[in-house]
């Protein structure tokens, strides 16, 4: 088990250092130049000299080898460089943002399951009849809604038309509520799915009619004999649509007027604000390892079937 | 109390009914299973000798539709008719059931000890607590060693012949009046077969439960049962007591499929000796015998009319077959 965990965490590094090279080399060759953005920031009218001289104030003229590994020997020690635009270290910026994503991905996980796990068994207990006919239907309907629209009809409805909760801003849990069910919406309807067809796999095993034999019911069948056996699955599931809720974070927060890493990247993106882009991409990645950690740790401790090849 | 046998099956129909076809597996079949008695089944697969035991206890594949008719009654009752949640309440608990594969009859992620300790919990209202060491008890009763160990771990960590173990553990985890054996050794080592019979055997008699064991094993059926029913296409062909039935088999099926084991002195590598023909596919009807068209001692009345089961020279054995009975009462 330690073992198990080591060799992970070795793999995660590696698997973090080429994300960070990547995420460099994207970053680099994307067109236009930052120099004659921030010349004209400055207010100077951008004569070809003076983008010159600020291309050579922030180190565009080096090679890319020496950014690249002037970059990265910062960012181990926690600095991501100075925002281009601002002027501001980019790592004094970003704790508050962290937790503002963070904020959003976990209440969004939580919301995720607890609605995926719920429409999932409101198909498995009454299959193929009307309750699993409105959750698949609804499934279908989250999962083909674009994310945007979603947030625009949850303002819509419950911030214009019922005034429940607020419309934008980062404050107190009602305002959490509106983001989180956003962002929630997608992976909840792909998880109902993964419930609802899980256990109706396991209902039909063989160990079922076991069950059956001892004279349970239906109900305690399905929470003792088929529910353990698709939490693998699902915790497998579940750790894919949270890694994609980093993506889902630079729609929602944006819309919500969240504060968050997702808006910091895309203000970034839009301003080729490199050192900003380059840290929230790695902030990114290295979420998405660890998540991928979790999940493989979790399935460990779930699946005893798999916990034995590792024991 | 009374004299009723714990198990009396009289005259059962099934009849399944599937989005696509419709089945008759088993076909006005009776027989009777008294206490500490144990009663054999024998038929090739398809014979419907499992539907015929799991049908009226309600343990069908769910899309099903299972029609029974004619009567089976348990421990006094009539088990045709009740509601699920009547039924609900015989299973594990006065009937217990044991599969043909403990490979996948366990549920895999579930400590085998959680799994034997919720029938008691269930059915002899104990507290886990108190269900944890029952389980204890049963698993030293099924032979198991370093028992405290082998409720905590889970299925894959056990060999074949533990895991039926412990789903025989399981199956008399109620106190059961009836044992339900389906094919028990059937998907076990050969070497291990032996073993888990002898348990089997020795429980029931220990205990003094009914069992019904299913099997298409001539041996099985010769060392554990005092009675026999063999199953053709649905039908019962012969019944009787085991000793009879086996020594002097009148059946011309039961004939062959004694006739079918090897015996120790066949030479090395000869053929096997099989039933000719192959076995009828179950829906398609029959006006006569099912055997007919691979009976040696056919006659054109055989394709006529269904033989009924009749008593033979021997009032204890019924044989379902025109032929043997017009001897019968010709001599």
């Amino acid at each position: 088990m330690i073992h198990f965990i080591s060799k992970r965490l070795r793999h995660s590094l590696v698997l973090l250092f080429m994300a960070s090279l990547v995420c460099f080399t994207l970053v680099v060759s994307a067109p236009g130049n930052v120099a004659v953005l921030i010349a004209e920031l400055r207010g100077a009218v951008a004569t070809p000299g003076y983008v010159e001289k600020v291309a050579e104030e922030i180190g565009l003229h080096k090679p890319l080898l020496m950014r690249y590994a002037g970059w990265l020997g910062d960012a181990v020690r926690g600095d991501f460089g100075i925002s281009y635009r601002t002027g501001q270290e980019v790592s004094a910026d970003l704790p508050k943002r962290m937790l503002v994503t963070g904020t959003l991905i976990v209440g969004s996980a939580v919301v995720a399951t607890l609605l995926g796990l719920a429409l999932g068994f409101l198909g498995a207990f009454w299959p193929y009849r009307l309750p699993d006919r409105v959750s698949r239907g609804l499934a279908l309907l989250g999962a083909s809604t674009p994310t945007f629209f979603v947030g625009a009809l949850m303002i819509y409805g419950f911030s214009v038309t019922f005034q429940l909760f607020p419309s934008f801003g980062f404050g107190g849990p009602e305002s959490w509520v509106l983001p989180w069910v956003t962002v929630a919406v997608l992976p909840a309807a792909v998880l109902s799915r993964v419930v609802r067809v899980g256990l109706e796999e396991a209902m039909a095993s063989p160990f079922v009619l076991t069950a059956k034999s001892k004279g349970l019911g239906r109900t305690a069948i399905l929470f003792r004999d088929a529910l353990p056996n698709i939490i693998p699955v699902f915790i497998n599931a579940l750790g894919t649509q949270v890694g994609l809720m980093t993506a889902t974070a630079i729609i929602v927060e944006p819309l919500f007027a969240w504060q968050g890493v997702g808006d910091y990247f895309l203000q970034g993106v839009k301003f080729r604000d490199f050192m900003v882009v380059q840290a929230c991409l790695l902030i990114f990645l290295a979420f998405f390892i660890v998540v991928n950690l979790i999940v493989d740790l979790a399935v460990l401790m779930t699946d005893p079937r798999v916990r034995r090849q590792w024991s | 109390m009374h004299d009723e046998p714990l198990l009396n099956v009289s005259n059962l129909t099934v009849d399944l009914l599937t989005a696509k076809a419709a089945v008759r597996p088993v076909d006005g079949v009776s027989y009777t299973v008294r206490q500490g008695e144990c009663l054999a089944i024998v038929g090739e697969s398809g014979s419907g000798k499992t539907v015929m035991n799991f049908a009226p206890l309600g343990l069908m594949p769910t899309g099903v539709t299972t029609n029974l008719s004619g009567s089976v009654r348990f421990d006094g009752r009539e088990l045709i008719g009740l509601p699920e949640s009547e039924i609900r309440k015989v299973r594990g608990k006065s009937i217990g059931f044991i599969f043909q594969d403990p490979m996948s009859a366990l549920n895999p992620v579930r400590r085998v000890g959680r799994q034997i300790a919720e029938m008691a919990e269930l059915h002899l209202k104990m507290t886990p607590r108190a269900a944890e060491e029952r389980a204890l008890e049963l698993i030293k009763l099924v032979g198991i060693s370093d028992p405290a160990a082998r409720l905590r771990q889970f299925p894959h960590e056990l060999s074949g012949g533990l895991r039926q173990r412990i789903v025989i553990a399981i199956a008399l985890a109620g106190e059961p009046k009836l044992l339900i054996a389906d094919e028990p050794t059937t998907a076990l080592d050969v070497t291990v077969q032996a073993q888990i019979l002898r348990l089997l055997k020795d429980l029931q008699r220990r205990l003094n439960m009914a069992m019904v064991l299913i099997t298409h094993d001539m041996g099985v059926v010769a060392g554990a049962a005092d009675n026999i029913v063999v199953m053709y296409a649905a039908r019962a062909a012969e019944r009787g007591p085991v000793d009879k039935v086996l020594v002097t088999p009148r059946h011309p099926y039961t004939r062959g499929l004694i006739n079918a084991i090897p015996r120790r002195e066949d030479p090395i590598g000869s053929e096997f000796r099989g039933l000719p023909g192959i076995p009828p596919t179950l829906g398609a009807p029959f006006k006569g015998c099912a055997f007919a068209p691979r009976c040696e001692l056919a006659i054109p009345a055989c394709t006529a009319s269904r033989p009924p089961l009749a008593r033979s020279a021997d009032s204890a054995v019924v044989v379902a077959c025109a032929v043997v009975n017009q001897r019968k009462a010709a001599a």
